[in-house]
Parts: structure tokens; C-alpha cells; sequence
């Protein structure tokens, strides 16, 4: 199935003085989906998303919004997409009816505040402050906020950080409301689970460099048909390390946990096991698990996402 | 619909920020009657007890002149009414060493517990005495002993002075020298206000409000833009349809409107409370209230321009905002300032919108051409406005 | 002690780099004295008083003259009534007198309502003199002022230099706690030091060596520019003005200590002080004479800690008498409620701030 595509980025670079935040990347949206750009702090992706959102002006290369070809993005454009903001503050001493109305009003048809505050469950919060919300309210205004134009295209920058696993879940939950209404989402995170939930496409970007892209399922395919079983060696990492390589392909080490990548399961426990018994190493915490978008990313750059 | 949503929010916002609405509001009404109620008393008759101490060496019997002092003395100290005296008055105990007396009094004079020592010298009298016969011109006079330092030491002093020029008076009628009937007579006139008569707070009443729309702007405008862009509340205008000039509209109007709001509190507050009558509601006189605010809310944009950060442009509104205020004369006159601070006078529009302000309301004779008053503000805006449309930056940069 | 010293060397740093409290704590007070000495130097003194006065044909000119020579700064003679009135208009006569032989008329200028009670005052002096004058007369009896212990009449300006040198103290004790340490626990730079083994008590300390050390350069440098721009001579007990300078610093930091444990907000303290601050300046005797207020105002001033403030200042720089015993009870004062309050200050600092 092949939909047309609301976003398309061509060959997108910006510099920040010497420093090149993002180099050279392009992509396509999808519509109707949730396209996540996957990376970690200083990556470019709030960059991207600064550029895409209107905040910025990228130094070279092509944006397609709506399929209209833009320098910049205009207020057209504006009008058909709907922002969250990483930081994204109001003023305190607005009570939450009040700001979504001041937004609505920036729109030429936005939705009514009442059915905004209705979907973000604050209607027993409409006529408090702002500075008197708690966390969790205060990303649901502005979810609110975001929506208050019913925007085709969505902007969600790091929509969870910083919340509590509840709130998160709600916030899930509201992403998975939009794709089936029918919107599009474009969503930066660094919670790989988050990426792995809510996107159908990911987008890896490391310092600036988009360095893999597709379904969350293809990017850990693309690692082998590899089951990935772990272990805490403890004090005795280190030669169990060394131990370990001879028997078995791709042994890794990283903070006490060895890793080890393979295709035959069932032998590999087998020697593991008998390994164990011969050098009385316990196989502490042992763990088999398939590879996630984290294992993607430490393939592809041999660091973690979050250090 | 969203130049009109944007102003109401930013007076919404301003008015339930309390510590924003201290500095817009309860700190000009404060001074306000704070000023008023000080400086509005200034020369009537002051409703406060001074402690004097009286020690008369001439207290004979024929001591005419001392007696007579010592009386009206007596009289400022009777208590009418059950209201508090105008003099505490102290005097040596019987059969007590006056000279230890005055002594140990003006030691309680140096440290403030006296506002005023009054000495009668031994003679006093004989000296008046012989001076009424046309002796001598006479040779002792009443010692006033006052304490430096003190303002209330001098005010004591300056009231014994007027009892005494009060006493001499009586005397030279008493010797048939004067002729009560010949009495000079003296005519107050006022000048400068029509028929109406004319307050102190009628003087402050112009200078309040510039303050107030000055403080405003000066404050209100970078606090808000700044804090505004640092909390990334203007980011997210920025990814809505909304543009710079319609913001601008926007919050030009909503600045405009809190000076209204401010106008009307202050005026009201001058007006019933305090009784100021100063023709504030005539249209040239609005026009020019409309023009400062104006002025003021280009002062603004340009340090909103000039600072980098919230904090810096606070810092920068409260550097001037003391020099511009003072030199503006808006609570004192100017009086023949030295070069530099001259050239900062002439320099500040405060001066020039002050000045128009109570020219056109009748509360001053106006010093400064029009074309100035008009002129110099109109500068300001423009160069301002030039400043801040080159350098201002509308969103947080890295 | 290492920590202590390098808790100075960053509070030090920290000061000086931040301009604008380093423009508040040096630069305010020279301007303020600035301003208002150059402005009060000219403003409603007899000195520069100048005089219209009007005599109509047949009037006894001599008298007038002779009365009112040496009396103001300038006089001027003006033809009409009219030609007076004008001039008073234009300012280019303070108040005016107009003399027809029988009455003595004095013109105000109604809107100069600060200077008008000079004027006043000179006015009726003149009159009563005119009228003893008319009958050939002088006063009988006469009074002398003389100032007790022997001062130079303290003018306005000399007493308020000293207030205003208070002023900088409270303003540099109050905002050092009620703002600088509201701040840094406002930006989670206390929870930082909390983590460590630091004692709170050596960051207080650090603070208090700091804020002393620019209060007294401050106070100094104010008084230096007092002395020689406006030659005023202060006669300063240098016992005094340190015991002043250290009791009511740790004092003043011991009321921005009780603004900062009163207010729940980090941020609402320094708000706090600065209203405060504000409001003592006014009905302190800084700028305007106690006495001069109606009674509930001078209440008022009385419960004002800068009241007492700039009276020991004044004493300490020798301006204003008062007992030696009530100068060293106001420090004591000072000195107890700072110490009162630096255990709080202490937990203050550890006390995880409220959300």
C-alpha cells in the first residue's frame, strides 16, 4: 500500500555556526501514519523538527508540505498542521480555557475549545490557572493546543519526556487516537520503546546523519534472524568475555552484561550452560529477547541510544 | 479576531500577576497618597508635639519681656480639646541649679530627646526695657538651641521664632511704640490656576500617571517579550498562523488598554479620594496621556532589543529607569542642573511629555516649546521603533 | 576551611560577573546622590529665591528697599501688575510683591506648590519687617539660633547621604538571601552543594564575608564622592561605622531570611524584599523628614528597621547626635536577629525545594 505523502524533506542541512546539526537528510511522511525520528540529544532531530515546525530556516534543501514545494514554512501551511513543543510553555496567569481560546483564534477554523477540552479530559480544569496544573495537564493543554485547528500533519517533539509512566500512557494513547482519525504524526523521541509502540516508520538520526530508516520490525530485521541472550558476568566479565568468544559469534560487553547475538538458540544455551558448570560463573539475570530499535542503533554506531 | 485575543490576554495576564500588578497599580496609588499625604501638609499647621525645653534666668519680678515669653510659651503648651499639645514643654524643677539644668538639657537636646531649648537670659528684660526707651538698641537676645541633623529640631526652632516675633510685637504696643491701628496690611494673591484653587496632589497628579505608563512600558513591555520568548511562550504563537505584525497590533493594543485601566484607578483614586481637580478628560489632554503611553511602549521595544535575556533587560530598565524618572521632573522641578545631568534632562523625553502634560492640564506653566514636547518624544518613537525592527528577535536562537 | 575559601572565590565571581547587581550595589547610590544633590542644591532655598516687585506711583519706594535688600538672592523691579504676573508665569521670578503704599501684596505661583512654603515663609518674615519699618521701628526683642554642640547646621543633602548609605546596606543584605540564595535554590544549584559534604553554615558564611566586603566598598565610595563633589564634611568614628556595617548586614540578610522561610515560591521572596525595600525607603526619614508626616505615617517609620538604620548611620558618620547606649543597643539588634536566623538560612538551604 503506497499513500501519498503530506511531508517530504530533500537533501535538508543546517549549521549552527561551524557545528552542521543537520547534514544532508531526506525523507518522506506517509500519510497517515506516525513517522518517528529516532536519535540521541544533539542528534538534529528537534533541529528538523524546528525547521519543519517553521522555527528555523534550513541552510539548503527542499521541503514538499502539502504538496506545495516552500522555502520556509508559511502560514498557509501553518493553518493545516498542529505543533507540540518540546519546551512548551504558556503564560502562568491564563486559566486553560482561556488559552486555548487565544490559540483558536490564531486559526481561520479552528475547532471549539469546549470539544478540545473534552478530548484532553481537563473540562473540570477549564477555568484554572496554567501555573497551577500539574505535569501531566500541562501536556495535555498543550496536546490541546496543538489540536485546536484539527491539523492534518501533527508535531509532536518528545511529546513523554520527563513524565511520569502513566502520563506517558496516556500520551500513547492520544498518538494512537490521531493516526486513527486519520492524522498524521511526526514524532521525535529517545524512549526506543516509545518509537518501537507508537511509529510505523522510524527514522534513525545520529550527529545530524540520518543513518537508518524504515518500519520499526525491518530495522531489527535487517540485524539476522539473531535472538540475542544476556547474562550479568559481575567481577568475572571479563574473561568470561574472552571465554565466550571462542564458542560463540558476537560476544559483547558492556557494563558488566555480556550479550551474545545468534542464529541457533538452543546450541548456544546448551554450551552457555556447560560453561557455567565448568568455570562455576553463575548466568545471572539471564535474559533471551528479541533485538529492538536499541540494538539498531548500537549495531549501526557502537554506542547506546541514552549514556 | 486574533490582534483583539492576543491584547486581552496580555491584560489578563498583567492584571492576575500579582507582583505585576503591585508595580502597575498599588505602587502609583501608594505614592500617590503616600506623597500627598506628606508633602500635602507641607506649610498647614503640622499635627505633631515637639518637646521644648524652656529655662528663663529672668524671672524677676519686673522681667516684663521674659514673663511675657514665657507665657506665650505656656499658652502652645495648654492641651485644648484633649488633642496632644503643640509643645511638650520642660521647664527646671523648683529651687533646681538652672544652669545644671540647661546643661544636662541640651545634652538631652544633642541626642534627640529635646526638638528645642529655649534660653531667657538673666537682663533679658532690662535689655527691652532699655532699648523701648530708646537707649540702646537691645543687647541680649532669646537663645534658641536647636540640634543639626534634625529636621524636627528646626521646625521647633523656626515656631519659637514666630512666638517671639509674636512677644515683640505685644511689647512695642504695650510701650506705645507701635499703632495697632496702622497695622500694614497684607494681601495673599494666587496666581497660575483660574479661579479654582490648587493642591499639592493637583501638582502630583500628572506626574503619577506618566510614571506609572513610563514604569510600564519600561518594564512591562521587555518583561513580557522576553520572558515570553525565554519560556518559549512565543514559539508557540510562532507555529500557528500568526504573524509578528499581528502580534505586535496585538500587544501595542492590550499595552494601550492597561494604561487605560491604570488612568482610570489613579484618576479615580486622585479624584474622590484625595480630591485633585485637574481637567484630565479633554481631548487634547487624552491625546497627550495617548502619545506617552506610546512613547514609553517604543522605550520598551528598544531595551527588549538591546538586552539578550529576560534578566538582562531587567537590569537594563532599572538602570534607567531611575536617572530618566528623576531627570524628568516628574516629583521635583528642575532646577538649574549641572551640564552633564542637564544634557540628560534635555535628552529625556519624560521631560518633554511632563512637561506638555502640565502644560496642557493647567498644573504648570509650560518652559519648553511645543514643537519640543512634540517633537523629542516623536524622536524617540521613531528611532526606537528603527531599532527594534532591525535587532529584536522574536524567538529563542542557539 | 578549603571549602570556605572556594565558596568565597565563586561567590566573589559570581558578584562580579553579574553586572547588574554590581551596577546595583555601586553605581545606585552614586546616582542617587548625584541626582539629588544637584537637584536639591537649587530647588526652594533662600539663596536662590528671586523676587518681582512692583511699586505703584506715590508709594514709599526707601522703605521697600531697604527692607528687602540682602533678603533673597535677586530682585527684581517690574513696572505693572501685569509685566509681574508674566514674569512669575515664565519663572523668571520665584514669587512677586507689590507695593502701593497702603498694602503690601505677595504673588504666588499656586502650581509651585513645594517651593511655595519658602516663599511663604520669606513673605510674611518681610512683611512683619516692612511693618515695624513703616512705624520706624525694629525689634525689641530678638532671638538667636544656635545649634547645640556646636555642628555645622546639617543641611538636607548631609543627612541624606547617610540615609541612603542604609539604604545600600539593607538593600545588600536583604537581596543577598531574598533573591541571590532564592535563586540558586530556585535553579537547583543548593541541591548540587547538598550533595556534597559542604556544611550550609560555610555557604552562609561565604555569603556574609562577600556581601561585607561590598558593602563596605560601596558605603566608602559613596561617601568619598558625598565629600568631594558636595563638600560635605562627615566626621566619621570608624569604630562605629565597621560595628554599624557588620551588625546590620547580618541583621538586614536576617530579614530577607524571614521573607525567604515566609513565602512558599523561591522567586516571591526576592519580590518580597524588593516591595519592602521599597516602602521603607519611603517612610524612613531617607528622603523626607519623619516629622514632617501625618501621625500615622510616623507610627509607621517607627516600626521601620531603616528608621533605625539611618539614625545610626548618621550617628556613626557623624551628622546627627544621639546616646552612645541606644547606637550600640541598634547594633546589637541587628547583630541578634542575623545570628537568630542563620540556623534557619542552613536548613533552608537543604530542604528540597516544594513543587
Amino acid at each position: 500500500m503506497h499513500r501519498p505523502s503530506l511531508l517530504r524533506v530533500d537533501h535538508l542541512v543546517k549549521h549552527y555556526g561551524d557545528v552542521l546539526a543537520v547534514d544532508d537528510i531526506s525523507f518522506s511522511v506517509p500519510t497517515g501514519e506516525v513517522f518517528t525520528l529516532l536519535g540521541p540529544n544533539g542528534a538534529g532531530k528537534t533541529t528538523t523538527l524546528e525547521i519543519l515546525e517553521g522555527l528555523r530556516e534550513a541552510d539548503a534543501g527542499e521541503i514538499e508540505a502539502f504538496g506545495r514545494r516552500v522555502r520556509r514554512i508559511d502560514r498557509v501551511t501553518k493553518e493545516r498542521m498542529g505543533v507540540l513543543l518540546q519546551e512548551g510553555n504558556f503564560e502562568p496567569y491564563l486559566r486553560v480555557k482561556e488559552v486555548l481560546r487565544l490559540f483558536a483564534s490564531f486559526f481561520r477554523a479552528p475547532r471549539s475549545p469546549d470539544d478540545v477540552l473534552r478530548e484532553i479530559a481537563l473540562e473540570e480544569k477549564a477555568n484554572a490557572l496554567v501555573k497551577t496544573l500539574s505535569g501531566g495537564q500541562r501536556q495535555r493543554l498543550a496536546i490541546g493546543v496543538a489540536l485546536i485547528n484539527d491539523p492534518e500533519l501533527v508535531f509532536l517533539d518528545e511529546p513523554t519526556t520527563g513524565l511520569d509512566p502513566q502520563a506517558r500512557r496516556n500520551i500513547w494513547s492520544v498518538v494512537a487516537g490521531l493516526t486513527a482519525s486519520g492524522k498524521t504524526v511526526i514524532l521525535t523521541t529517545h524512549y526506543m520503546e516509545e518509537a518501537e509502540a507508537l511509529s510505523q516508520t522510524v527514522s534513525i538520526m545520529d550527529h545530524g546523519k540520518m543513518i537508518a530508516q524504515g518500519a520499526p520490525r525491518e530495522l531489527t530485521a535487517r540485524l539476522g534472524q539473531e535472538t540475542i541472550v544476556e547474562f550479568a558476568a559481575g567481577d568475572s566479565a571479563g574473561e568470561a568475555e574472552q571465554a565466550l568468544t571462542t564458542c560463540c559469534r558476537a560476544v559483547r560487553l558492556d557494563g558488566g552484561v555480556i550479550s551474545i547475538e545468534t542464529d541457533d538458540l538452543v546450541a548456544t544455551m546448551r554450551r552457555l550452560l556447560d560453561w557455567s558448570r565448568e568455570t562455576g560463573v553463575p548466568l545471572a539475570e539471564m535474559a533471551v529477547r528479541q533485538p529492538n530499535l536499541e540494538d539498531v542503533f548500537l549495531a549501526l554506531t557502537g554506542r547506546r541510544l541514552r549514556d | 479576531m486574533a490582534v483583539r485575543s492576543i491584547a486581552r490576554a496580555y491584560i489578563i495576564t498583567s492584571l492576575r500577576e500579582r507582583i505585576t500588578l503591585f508595580w502597575f497599580l498599588a505602587f502609583p496609588l501608594l505614592l500617590l497618597v503616600l506623597l500627598t499625604f506628606v508633602f500635602g501638609n507641607v506649610g498647614n499647621s503640622v499635627r505633631t508635639s515637639f518637646d521644648v525645653t524652656l529655662v528663663n534666668f529672668d524671672d524677676g519680678r519686673d522681667a516684663r519681656a521674659a514673663a511675657a515669653l514665657a507665657g506665650a510659651m505656656a499658652t502652645l503648651a495648654a492641651t485644648e480639646d484633649g488633642t496632644a499639645p503643640l509643645f511638650v514643654l520642660h521647664l527646671p524643677p523648683v529651687d533646681a541649679d538652672r544652669s545644671a539644668f540647661l546643661v544636662s538639657e541640651l545634652n538631652e537636646l544633642r541626642v534627640g530627646r529635646r526638638a528645642v531649648v529655649v534660653e531667657i537670659p538673666l537682663g533679658l528684660s532690662a535689655s527691652v526695657d532699655a532699648a523701648a526707651r530708646g537707649a540702646a538698641s537691645a543687647t541680649l537676645a532669646v537663645e534658641i538651641h536647636k540640634s543639626g541633623g534634625r529636621t524636627g529640631s528646626d521646625m521647633a526652632a523656626s515656631i519659637v521664632e514666630h512666638v517671639v516675633a509674636g512677644v515683640d510685637r505685644s511689647l512695642l504696643v504695650q510701650y506705645g511704640l507701635f499703632d495697632e491701628s496702622r497695622t500694614l496690611r497684607v494681601e495673599r494673591l494666587e496666581l497660575g490656576a483660574g479661579a479654582r484653587t490648587f493642591r499639592y496632589v493637583d501638582f502630583l497628579l500628572p506626574g503619577i500617571l506618566l510614571m506609572g505608563f513610563f514604569t510600564g512600558g519600561l518594564f512591562g513591555v521587555p518583561g513580557t517579550l522576553l520572558f515570553g520568548r525565554e519560556r518559549r511562550i512565543l514559539r508557540g504563537y510562532w507555529v500557528t498562523p500568526l504573524d509578528v505584525p499581528h502580534y505586535l497590533a496585538g500587544f501595542a493594543l492590550g499595552h494601550l488598554g492597561l494604561c487605560a485601566i491604570q488612568f482610570a484607578c489613579v484618576w479615580g483614586v486622585a479624584r474622590f479620594a484625595l480630591g485633585a481637580d485637574v481637567p484630565l478628560w479633554r481631548p487634547l489632554v487624552l491625546a497627550a496621556l495617548l502619545f506617552a503611553a506610546m512613547t514609553f511602549l517604543a522605550i520598551g521595544f528598544l531595551v527588549a532589543a538591546v538586552a539578550r535575556t529576560a534578566n538582562g533587560g531587567m537590569a537594563l530598565a532599572n538602570v534607567v529607569n531611575m536617572p530618566m524618572m528623576f531627570l524628568g521632573g516628574l516629583f521635583f522641578p528642575i532646577g538649574q542642573l549641572p551640564g552633564a545631568l542637564r544634557a540628560v534632562m534635555l535628552a529625556n523625553p519624560v521631560t518633554y511629555l511632563a512637561d506638555l502634560l502640565r502644560g496642557l492640564t493647567g498644573t504648570a506653566a509650560p518652559v519648553l516649546p511645543v514643537a519640543a514636547s512634540v517633537g523629542v518624544p516623536l524622536a524617540w518613537i521613531v528611532v526606537c521603533a528603527l531599532v527594534a525592527a532591525r535587532r529584536l528577535q522574536w524567538d529563542v536562537s542557539r | 576551611m578549603t571549602a570556605f575559601r572556594a565558596l568565597l572565590r565563586a561567590e566573589a565571581a559570581v558578584l562580579r560577573r553579574d553586572r547588574a547587581s554590581l551596577v546595583f550595589t555601586f553605581l545606585f547610590p552614586l546616582l542617587f546622590i548625584l541626582i539629588f544633590g544637584a537637584m536639591m542644591s537649587s530647588v526652594g532655598s533662600t539663596e536662590s529665591t528671586r523676587l518681582g516687585v512692583v511699586v505703584l506711583d506715590g508709594a514709599d519706594r526707601d522703605v521697600l528697599d531697604r527692607v528687602f535688600a540682602g533678603s533673597v538672592a535677586e530682585i527684581r523691579h517690574l513696572a505693572s501688575r501685569a509685566e509681574l504676573e508674566a514674569a512669575i508665569d515664565r519663572r523668571d521670578v520665584d514669587f512677586g510683591a507689590i507695593w502701593d503704599g497702603v498694602t503690601l501684596g505677595f504673588a504666588f505661583d499656586v502650581r509651585r506648590t513645594q517651593d511655595n512654603f519658602v516663599f511663604d515663609e520669606l513673605a510674611d518674615g518681610l512683611a512683619a519687617q516692612m511693618d515695624l519699618a513703616l512705624q520706624g521701628r525694629s525689634p525689641l526683642l530678638a532671638s538667636t539660633v544656635r545649634i547645640a554642640g556646636g555642628e555645622p547646621d546639617a543641611s538636607w543633602l548631609t543627612l541624606v547621604v547617610p540615609g541612603i548609605l542604609a539604604f545600600s546596606v539593607l538593600s545588600a543584605g536583604l537581596f543577598a538571601i531574598a533573591g541571590h540564595l532564592t535563586s540558586m535554590k530556585q535553579r537547583r544549584l543548593l541541591d548540587r552543594f547538598v550533595v556534597t559534604p559542604m556544611r550550609p553554615t560555610t555557604l552562609l558564611a561565604a555569603i556574609v564575608v562577600v556581601r561585607l566586603v561590598v558593602v563596605a566598598v560601596s558605603t566608602l565610595m559613596t561617601l568619598a564622592v558625598a565629600t568631594t563633589l558636595f563638600r560635605i564634611r562627615y566626621d566619621v568614628s570608624w569604630v562605629r561605622y565597621v560595628a554599624f556595617l557588620i551588625s546590620a548586614t547580618l541583621g538586614t540578610m536576617g530579614m530577607g531570611a524571614v521573607f525567604t522561610l515566609l513565602v512558599r515560591q523561591p522567586s516571591s521572596a526576592g519580590n518580597l524584599a524588593n516591595i519592602v525595600s521599597i516602602l521603607m525607603m519611603f517612610t524612613s526619614g531617607i528622603y523626607f523628614p519623619v516629622e514632617i508626616m501625618p501621625p500615622f505615617l510616623r507610627g509607621l517609620s517607627r516600626a521601620m528597621p531603616l528608621t533605625y538604620m539611618a539614625d545610626a548611620m548618621r550617628y556613626a558618620t557623624g551628622v546627627m547626635d544621639m546616646q552612645d547606649s541606644d547606637f550600640w543597643l541598634i547594633c546589637g539588634a541587628f547583630l541578634l536577629l542575623g545570628l537568630a536566623l542563620l540556623p534557619g538560612l542552613a536548613r533552608y538551604i537543604v530542604r528540597p525545594l516544594r513543587r
